[in-house]
């Protein structure tokens, strides 16, 4: 029974390198790195052999937690592989215990399984100074890496069965991004002040409380060997297998549960009227454009670019300052960026449709229309956040008169960026995440060339702002003449990509409308 | 079902023409056949998923396709359709070519697809009123139809909840509303009753009787023999991509029913040998 279950989860691991050519050089490269990764760790946990106590200390019981932790996390928002879904077992009739035993037992089987596994041995040789130490690394690592496996399906179980609802899941999603979101600068101004203050220090201290911690506490507890507390030792080392006595409770009547309830089925939800139907004309154009909004505002896809779009500049500025970039200049970036990032958006537009795209061919819908109307709701976005946000920033800047450059360059951005996506997201769509599905989830079969033409769409972009951020660092350089000149050529110039991208993406979707639609079928 | 019917109606067609059918009428004006089918093929690499296909569906019948899994039905349709493009041949809705004249042969087609997605994050309510206003219709006038619809299809409690939440035979039937909102000359249904229970696919049926009565031309396929057989007044059956039979749906069927003639036509039955096993239980 083992035996096939085993031979089952590999064959699902070599059937993923059967897809296609693009995939497998996808998952090629992704192995390399994570190659990469493992020997930089093992590496560094044999170089720490030598290392003083302390150091070693902080440094593994710090990354070791942040390790368990995204074992923990990250099935959570991403979905993890749920190819042995428990359910999927619901009608051979075995007995709960042993289906728990032995679906956690397949959970060996797996890319990051194997990375976990190198890892914890590596570190077992971190602490080889002492029998005790040598022991309790030893009964560390099997703790270590029965705590990943069995952490990452329990809450890959709760994420497909708990979290099933449509609802709870986009919930859950935005929370875990948010959380990245907002870490991630903190993390970035931690390291740069930290290094220079003695990061070592840091670590011991943050090593000393996550130490005693579920996440830590395997990996602290051959250090505290090592430095002589053999109590607080086998105390951490107890933590730790509480922590996985408890994971594997919570897996065996997780399972029990999943067998005798049916997949959860999302409360209905009402909304009354017809939104913003109701709001904008009765015409093609205007039908379009209130479905993008509608869906801007419901579905968990759009609703993630909604929250790139603020984090994207902001990540970019503190890293900048970190980097000694001065206030002045930062200033001038966030809105730009936003506009950027708003108007790349929408460059894969029809590919998210799937083929619901066959009702807009069924009924003829005016090419530019179709274009138009899933512009509107970046420009609803956008127009105001330039209006507003630039006066804000060319203020922070310290010097007001970049003003009109501010406007002229950032509605350039958003125009001509929303025209070049009008042509892009007809002319080469690439397959994107189905509706319904988790935003980070992979798109069942990704295209030849997504990452061509997701670059193709920025640069192109920021090729098209030039003019007038030509005028606006002349402004800089040779007086506030030029800066009217960069809000006269930035909208006049964005305007007109605009409506060329409009019409000529319209006139590509007309005429390529069935094989656009024969496109998302084989998606 | 004023709400349903054909805008301009046409003379009723004679349908005592069963001889000049068969012949598949290529001189026919188009009052008579209301779309026809001529010489249409389409492969996908090897496999000639429509080999020359050619029909004539008369003005104010109902049309029933049927055919084996993987007959080229779906193909069939989603050419006449306008979304798929075809290889060869010619497909015409009320004289208009509907690949070189998309624009007033499509506006006379209502069409219901099978296996597509629809835009199921939009209530029922903002479906209906996304189809008809893609479709031209004025505010005023989707308003009123899709009142109309969603009491014909038993809907009413539905329109204010997303597509997403309905189950399948609801989702069937808002799509079915949403193809005949803009009340057009011939409806193209692929498998309009899949997953419909027996209450709503009674009242389905009604509705495109008395649709057709009005002059409409309703093409379908069907899985489901008793039902073709009792609804359509022509029925063609497909088999690997060609038309095996076409006619009236008498003169398909002859003596027996048209399963009989169906399953005779595909191959007949494949005998169940070899599964004994089957006949003694384990424990």
């Amino acid at each position: 029974m083992v035996a096939q279950f085993l031979g089952l989860k590999l064959r699902l691991l070599a059937n993923s390198f059967r897809r296609g050519p693009w995939q497998v050089i996808g998952m090629l490269i992704a192995l390399a790195y994570g190659i990469a990764a493992v020997s930089l760790a093992v590496a560094a946990l044999a170089a720490l052999r030598t290392a003083s106590i302390a150091v070693a200390t902080g440094i593994t019981v710090t990354a070791g937690s942040l390790v368990v932790l995204c074992f923990l996390l990250l099935p959570l928002a991403f979905g993890a592989d749920d190819t042995l879904d428990p359910r999927a077992f619901a009608l051979f009739g075995l007995p709960t215990t042993k289906l728990a035993a032995i679906l956690a037992l397949t959970s060996v089987i797996g890319v990051p399984a194997i990375f976990i596994i190198v890892v914890s041995i590596a570190q077992v040789v971190t602490w080889t100074r002492s029998p005790l130490a040598t022991f309790l690394a030893i009964l560390g690592a099997i703790v270590i890496i029965a705590t990943c496996l069995l952490g990452s399906r329990v809450t890959a179980a709760i994420a497909s069965s708990v979290l099933a609802t449509r609802r709870a899941r986009e919930v859950s999603v935005l929370v875990v991004l948010i959380l990245i979101v907002s870490i991630s600068p903190i993390i970035t101004i931690a390291l740069s002040r930290g290094w220079a203050a003695g990061a070592p220090q840091i670590l011991e201290r943050i090593a000393r409380v996550v130490g005693w911690t579920p996440l830590g506490a395997a990996w602290a507890a051959p250090a505290d060997a090592a430095a002589g507390h053999p109590g607080s030792a086998v105390l951490k080392a107890l933590v730790g297998l509480a922590f996985l006595a408890v994971l594997a409770l919570a897996w065996r009547a997780l399972i029990g549960w999943m067998l005798v309830s049916a997949p959860r089925i999302s409360r209905e939800r009402s909304d009354s009227g017809l939104g913003w139907f109701r709001r904008l004309p009765s015409t093609p154009f205007g039908a379009v454009a209130a479905r993008s909004i509608t869906y801007w505002i419901r579905d968990a896809r759009y609703r993630t670019t909604l929250i790139a779009v603020p984090a994207a500049p902001l990540v970019f500025a503190v890293i900048l300052a970190v980097a000694g970039v001065p206030w002045t200049l930062l200033a001038l970036i966030p809105i730009p960026v936003m506009c950027l990032f708003l108007s790349w958006s929408v460059h894969n537009d029809v590919a998210s449709d799937n083929s619901a795209i066959w009702l807009h061919v069924a009924s003829n819908t005016a090419g530019w229309a179709d274009r138009l109307g899933r512009t509107i709701p970046a420009l609803i976005i956008g127009i105001p956040l330039v209006l507003i946000g630039s006066p804000l920033f060319s203020a922070l800047s310290g010097a007001p008169g970049i003003l009109p450059s501010m406007l002229g360059v950032s509605f350039c951005i958003l125009f001509a960026g929303l025209g070049l996506s009008s042509v892009i997201s007809a002319r080469f769509p690439y397959a994107s995440v189905r509706p319904g599905d988790s935003p980070f989830a992979q798109p069942q079969a990704a295209g030849t060339s997504a990452g061509l033409i997701q670059s193709m769409a920025f640069v192109l972009t920021l090729v098209f702002s030039t003019p007038p951020v030509y005028f606006a660092v002349r402004g800089m350089i040779d007086g506030a003449v030029w800066t009217g000149w960069s809000l006269l050529v930035g909208i006049g110039f964005g305007l007109l990509v605009f409506a060329g991208g409009v019409a000529w993406g319209g006139a590509i979707f007309s005429k390529r409308a069935p094989e656009l639609l024969a496109f998302t079928l084989r998606n | 079902m004023s709400t349903v019917a054909p805008a301009a109606q046409e003379a009723p067609a004679e349908q005592e023409a069963p001889a000049e059918q068969e012949a598949l009428a290529e001189k026919t004006a188009p009052e008579k056949y209301v779309l026809e089918l001529a010489d249409l093929t389409k492969s996908f690499g090897a496999t000639h998923a429509v080999d020359h296909i050619s029909l004539s569906v008369p003005t104010g019948s109902i049309f029933g396709i049927v055919g084996p899994n993987g007959a080229g039905k779906t193909t069939t349709l989603s050419m006449v359709t306008g979304l798929l493009r075809p290889d060869s041949g010619r497909v015409t809705v009320h004289g208009a070519d509907v690949w070189k004249d998309p624009a007033a042969a499509k506006r006379n087609m209502g069409v219901l697809p099978d296996r597509l997605r629809l835009f199921d994050r939009l209530t029922g309510g903002q479906l209906l009123h996304y189809a008809g206003t893609l479709r031209g219709l004025d505010r005023k006038t989707v308003r009123k139809r899709s009142a109309d619809l969603a009491i014909a299809f038993g809907l009413e409690d539905a329109l204010h909840r997303l597509v997403t939440d309905y189950s399948a035979g609801m989702t069937k039937k808002i799509a079915l509303a949403s193809a005949m909102i803009h009340s057009p000359r011939l409806l193209v249904l692929d498998e309009p009753f899949e997953s419909v229970d027996p209450v709503s696919a009674a009242s389905v049926t009604e509705i495109l009787q008395n649709y057709v009565a009005a002059g409409g031309t309703v093409v379908l396929s069907s899985h489901s023999m008793d039902l073709i057989q009792r609804i359509c007044d022509f029925v063609a059956i497909v088999v690997e991509g060609s038309v095996l039979a076409s006619g009236t749906t008498d003169e398909v069927r002859g003596t027996g029913s048209l399963e009989d003639r169906f399953v005779e036509l595909a191959g007949g039955r494949k005998t169940a040998e070899g599964m004994e096993w089957l006949h003694s239980f384990s424990d």
